[in-house]
C-alpha cells in the first residue's frame, strides 16, 4: 500500500533551528523539502527568504568536507580489516583527527609503498629463479670468454625459434649458437651467445621483433652464475620477511586508528547532511520555517513531542495538498507481512504515483495463482516447497533469498492445489499408477476448455485493471480517461456476448443489443480517447489474448511430464526408469520455476500494471542518521 | 483424406512456426539491445523485461490460431 503523506509546515525561532533539525533526524519520518511550501501572501514574500548560513557555519562545513576528504585519502591507503566500533564519542576528537590525519595519511602511504615495492621485487626475483633454473644447464655447456656476450630471451611460441635463428644467421653470418630449455613454469627460455661486437645489434633486432630479452638488475652484473642464483634465493627470503613485516606494521596501525576515523567520518556525514539540510529551510526576521512531508499516521506522535522538547515556541502544521503537490509527494510503501516478499517483484518497476495503487498486493495475490495454474503438478509444487524451506533455513541472513524463498512457498502450494485439481503429480502418474482420474479437468487431452479458462482468467484480470484504472482515473479528475476506461468495459462486456450468443451459451435475443451498443459506444470511445482510441482498445483485446499463455505453457510442463513417465516405462527396468524419468522431471521442474514465473511477470507489468498503474513517483528519504 | 490432415498439421505447424522464429528474432534484437542498456543503467530493469516481453504476443497469437485450426478445421 502507498503510505498517506502530510505536507508539513514546523516553525520556531531561528535560534532552535539546529536543535529541531536534530530531533527530526533522530526520529527519521520527515523529508525536508524546499518546494512543498504552502501558499505566501504577495506582500510578506520579502520577508521570507532561504535560510543563509553564518559565517561561522560555513568556516565548519568547509573544514568539515576538507576533514571528510584527508580520511577518505587515509582509508583508502588502509588495508580493509574487520575492525571493532569506537567506543569514543567522535565530537570530542575531531580537532585531535585533524591535526594528525596528514601525519597517519603519509606514514600509511609510506608503508603502503614500500609494501608494493617489495611485493613487487619478490614476482622479479621469482622471474629470474625460473629463468635462472632453466638457463643453468645451458649456461654450464657454454664456454665464458671475454670476447662473447650471453643474451636470455623468454620465447612466446616455439614455431618462432627458427625465425630467431634465421635472423641470426644473417646478422652474425652463422658466429652464434641459440639453446633453448623449458622453464618450470612452462616458458620457453633461449640463450644466445654471440660476439660481443655483434651483441647490441641482435638486442636491438630482437627488440624489433617483440622477442622480450631478460636483463638483469645492475646488482646482478658484477656476479658469476653460480652467485647470481644463490643471490635471488638469499634476496627473495629476505624480501619475503620484509614484506612481511610491513603488513603487520601496516596491518596494526589499521586496527589502531580505523575505528576512530571511521567514527568521526560517520559523525561528519551527519553533520555535514544537517548543514545541507539547514540551507533548505527558510527564514524570516525572527523565525525559520522548515517545510516537507511525513507519514501522516505520525504527525500526531511527532506534534506531541516537538511540544514536549521545545514547548509552545515550535507549531507544526499540516498544509493542505494541492493539485500541483501530487507529483511532488514523496512514495513509501507499506505492506502487510504476507505481501512483503513480493516488494522485491514490484522493485523492478519504477515507483508508482502518489494517486495510482502500490503494485505490490495485486502481484501478491494473482502472481501465485498465476504460477499455480501453469505450473499445476502436485509432485513438483512438493519439491519446490521443500526447496523453499531449505533455501529459508540456509540463507537466513539474505533478506533477498528469504524473500525469494517466501514467493516460492506461497507459489509452489497454489502448484499443489492445482495439481490436485488437474490430477497431476509428476505428471500422469496417479492415473497411470493408481487409476485416479483427475478432480476437475485432464490438462493434457481438455485443451480447448483450459485455453477458455485461461481466456476467461485474462477477461477478468484485465477489466479488473480496467475497473481500478477508471477509479484512478476519477481521483486524480481526469474524467476522459475515466470515461474511456468505463466504455472499454462496457465494449468487451458487449463483445463477450456477442461471442458467447453466437457459440449458443447465451440467448440468441442478446446478439442485437451488444451489438447496437457496441455501435453506440464506438464514437464516444473516440471522443474519450481520442485518436488513438481504436488502437489502445485492440492492444486491450490482444492484452486478453495474451493470457492463453497460462493455458500454453501448462500444456508443455504436462507435455514434458507425460514423456518423462513414456520413457520411463518404455526402459523395462524399474531402476532405469527411474532414472530416466527422474532426470526428465528434474528438468521440467527446473523450467517449472523459470517459465512461470516469468510469463506470470510479463502478465503482470505489460498486461494488467498498464491499464491503472501511473508510474513516476520519488522516493520517501527521510532525514536520519 | 490423408492429404487433407497432412496439409492441417502443416498449416498447424506454420502458424505457430513462423511466428515463433519472428518471436525470437525481435526478443534476440531486443535483448541485447536490453543487456547494452541495463550495463550502463541497471534501473530501467523493468522496463527492459517488459520490451523483451512484448514480442511473446506473436507467438502466443500464433499457437490459438494453430489450435484453432487442429481443432476446428475438419
Amino acid at each position: 500500500m502507498i503510505v498517506s503523506m502530510s505536507k508539513v509546515e514546523i516553525v520556531g525561532p531561528k535560534d532552535l533551528l539546529r536543535d529541531v533539525l536534530t530531533f527530526l533526524r533522530d526520529r527519521g519520518i520527515f523529508q525536508v523539502d524546499p518546494e512543498a511550501i504552502g501558499y505566501v501572501p504577495p506582500e510578506e514574500e520579502k520577508d521570507f527568504r532561504s535560510f543563509s548560513l553564518d559565517v561561522q557555519t560555513t568556516v565548519e562545513r568547509l573544514f568539515l568536507e576538507d576533514l571528510r576528504l584527508k580520511i577518505d585519502g587515509l582509508l583508502a591507503s588502509l588495508p580493509a580489516l574487520p575492525v571493532r566500533d569506537s567506543y569514543i564519542d567522535p565530537s570530542t576528537i575531531v580537532d585531535t583527527l585533524a591535526a594528525a590525519v596528514e601525519r597517519h595519511s603519509l606514514h600509511a602511504r609510506e608503508l603502503a609503498e614500500l609494501r608494493d615495492a617489495l611485493q613487487k621485487e619478490r614476482a622479479d626475483l621469482e622471474r629470474y629463479r625460473i629463468f635462472l633454473g632453466a638457463l643453468a644447464s645451458l649456461v654450464g655447456s657454454t664456454r665464458e670468454t671475454p670476447d662473447l656476450d650471453f643474451i636470455g630471451l623468454t620465447i612466446r611460441e616455439t614455431e618462432m625459434v627458427p625465425r630467431i635463428r634465421d635472423g641470426l644467421s644473417r646478422m652474425t653470418d652463422w658466429k652464434y649458437e641459440l639453446q633453448t630449455e623449458t622453464a618450470e613454469d612452462g616458458t620457453l627460455v633461449g640463450l644466445i651467445t654471440v660476439e660481443k661486437s655483434l651483441a647490441d645489434q641482435v638486442r636491438k633486432a630482437l627488440s624489433e621483433e617483440r622477442v622480450p630479452e631478460l636483463t638483469f638488475p645492475a646488482s646482478f652484473s658484477s656476479l658469476t652464475f653460480p652467485e647470481k642464483v644463490s643471490y635471488v634465493q638469499k634476496r627473495t627470503l629476505e624480501a619475503g620477511a620484509e614484506i612481511e613485516r610491513s603488513e603487520e606494521e601496516l596491518e596494526l596501525f589499521a586496527r589502531r586508528w580505523t575505528p576512530l576515523y571511521r567514527s568521526l567520518h560517520g559523525w561528519i556525514d551527519d553533520r555535514l547532511a544537517l548543514l545541507k539540510t539547514t540551507a533548505q529551510a527558510y527564514e524570516t526576521r525572527m523565525c525559520f520555517f522548515i517545510n516537507g512531508w511525513m507519514p501522516t499516521r505520525d504527525l500526531g506522535k511527532l506534534r506531541q513531542d516537538l511540544q514536549v522538547a521545545f514547548g509552545p515556541r515550535i507549531v507544526i502544521d499540516e498544509k493542505e495538498i494541492r493539485e500541483e503537490d501530487l507529483e511532488r509527494v514523496p512514495i513509501a510503501l507499506r505492506n502487510p507481512a504476507y505481501f512483503r516478499p513480493f516488494e522485491i517483484l514490484t522493485s523492478l518497476l519504477p515507483l508508482p504515483a502518489y494517486t495510482s495503487y502500490d503494485p505490490t498486493p495485486f502481484i501478491g495475490i494473482f502472481f501465485p495463482i498465476f504460477f499455480g495454474i501453469i505450473l499445476g503438478d502436485a509432485g513438483y509444487g512438493i519439491v519446490l516447497i521443500l526447496l523453499s524451506l531449505w533455501l529459508r533455513k540456509r540463507y537466513q541472513k539474505s533478506r533477498l533469498v528469504r524473500d525469494g524463498a517466501a514467493i516460492l512457498l506461497v507459489s509452489a502450494s497454489y502448484a499443489v492445489l492445482f495439481g490436485m485439481l488437474f490430477g497431476e503429480f509428476f505428471g500422469d502418474l496417479p492415473e497411470r499408477l493408481l487409476h485416479l482420474p483427475p478432480l476437475l479437468v485432464d490438462r493434457r487431452t481438455a485443451i480447448i476448455p483450459m485455453l477458455l479458462f485461461a481466456l476467461a482468467i485474462g477477461v477478468a484480470h484485465i477489466l479488473l485493471g480496467l475497473v481500478l484504472g477508471a477509479v484512478s482515473a476519477f481521483r486524480r479528475n481526469v474524467k476522459r480517461e475515466a470515461l474511456y476506461k468505463v466504455l472499454s468495459i462496457v465494449v468487451i462486456f458487449c463483445i463477450l456476448a456477442v461471442i458467447a450468443s453466437a457459440a449458443g451459451r447465451f440467448p440468441a435475443v442478446v446478439t442485437r443489443p451488444a451489438v447496437l451498443t457496441i455501435l453506440f459506444v464506438a464514437p464516444l470511445l473516440f471522443f474519450s480517447g481520442g485518436v488513438l482510441a481504436p488502437l489502445e482498445f485492440l492492444k486491450s483485446i490482444g492484452n486478453i489474448i495474451s493470457y492463453v499463455r497460462i493455458a500454453a505453457i501448462g500444456l508443455t510442463s504436462v507435455m514434458l511430464a507425460f514423456a518423462a513417465n513414456e520413457l520411463g516405462g518404455l526402459t523395462g527396468s524399474v531402476a532405469t526408469g527411474v532414472v530416466v524419468a527422474g532426470i526428465i522431471h528434474l528438468l521440467n521442474i527446473i523450467l517449472g520455476v523459470f517459465s512461470p514465473t516469468i510469463h506470470s511477470l510479463r502478465l503482470h507489468y505489460v498486461e494488467f500494471f498498464s491499464k491503472f498503474i501511473e508510474h513516476g513517483g520519488r522516493k520517501f528519504e527521510p532525514l536520519k542518521k | 483424406m490423408n492429404l487433407e490432415k497432412v496439409l492441417i498439421a502443416f498449416s498447424a505447424a506454420l502458424a505457430i512456426g513462423i511466428p515463433a522464429i519472428a518471436t525470437a528474432w525481435a526478443q534476440s534484437r531486443i535483448g541485447s539491445a536490453g543487456a547494452g542498456t541495463l550495463a550502463e543503467k541497471p534501473e530501467l530493469t523493468g522496463t527492459i523485461i517488459i520490451l523483451v516481453a512484448i514480442p511473446e504476443t506473436m507467438v502466443i497469437l500464433g499457437f490459438v490460431v494453430s489450435t484453432m485450426i487442429l481443432f476446428t478445421v475438419k
